[in-house]
């Protein structure tokens, strides 16, 4: 084996065998550091999002009583499980897609 | 191990024969049958057997958990929400804060018209006397 064929060799064993696992390793750590919650972060958002939800069934009922005392009151949204059945939420809610997009 | 959102879990519940596609199709929140095909294709491509996806469906049934009885969604919605926490947690926290300028803002709209309300009432009960 002349000394060329050896180097050619020598440089693919190590990129295949260095080179590619390094980089992929590297792409994965940094995703996993972009990309990944805690576990508090994750109770926690846990805990918001229902409570978001709690506080949202809340809020129709006290829309739909006041609604119904009074007949001068509209409601801005209806029932969210209503909509989630209905219709796409983008149509329903111009707070929440207009947030989402950027 | 404490039981998490954002793993990935055999739904053996909703599963074929280990649940792996299945944990996968609630994973990502892609439709259980087109998992399947993949899979189904993925195997045609490499050769049943001895070839990559036999092994990777076993190798991944033996290394993941069952799904824990805590980590049942209460709806659809529910489970919708924790699939897109794990393809985007960081959209998932600004939806959550949408949705609570989203009930701030209805019940400003209760509150204003609950005291308007009460205000002409307090009118005309000044108007009676």
């Amino acid at each position: 084996m002349g000394p060329p064929e050896f180097l050619i060799a020598v440089t693919a064993i190590l990129t295949l065998f260095v080179g590619l696992p390094w980089l992929i390793f590297h792409y994965v750590t940094q995703w996993k550091k972009n990309g990944s919650l805690t576990v508090e972060d994750e109770n926690l958002l846990d805990e918001l999002h229902a409570l978001a939800r709690r506080l949202e069934d809340r809020m129709s009922t006290i829309e739909r009583i006041v609604a119904a005392d009074s007949p001068g009151f509209r409601p801005s949204v209806r029932d969210a499980r209503e909509e989630e059945f209905e219709l796409p939420r983008s149509t329903e809610r111009p707070t929440r897609t207009r947030r989402r997009e950027h | 191990m404490t039981p998490r959102r954002t793993r990935f879990y055999l739904d053996k519940q909703n599963g074929k024969f280990l649940g792996v596609c299945a944990g996968i199709a609630d994973y990502t929140g892609i439709d259980v049958l087109l998992v399947r095909v993949a899979f189904v294709l993925l195997n045609f491509a490499t050769g049943f057997f001895g070839g990559f996806g036999l092994i990777a469906y076993f190798v991944v049934a033996w290394l993941a958990d069952k799904k824990p009885r805590e980590l049942d969604y209460e709806d659809r919605e529910d489970r919708k929400f924790w699939q897109k926490v794990r393809a985007r947690p960081g959209n998932s926290i600004r939806d959550v804060r949408a949705s609570f300028r989203d009930i701030d803002r209805r019940l400003a709209d209760v509150e204003t018209h609950i005291t308007s309300q009460n205000r002409r009432l307090a009118d005309e009960i000044e108007a009676l006397r």
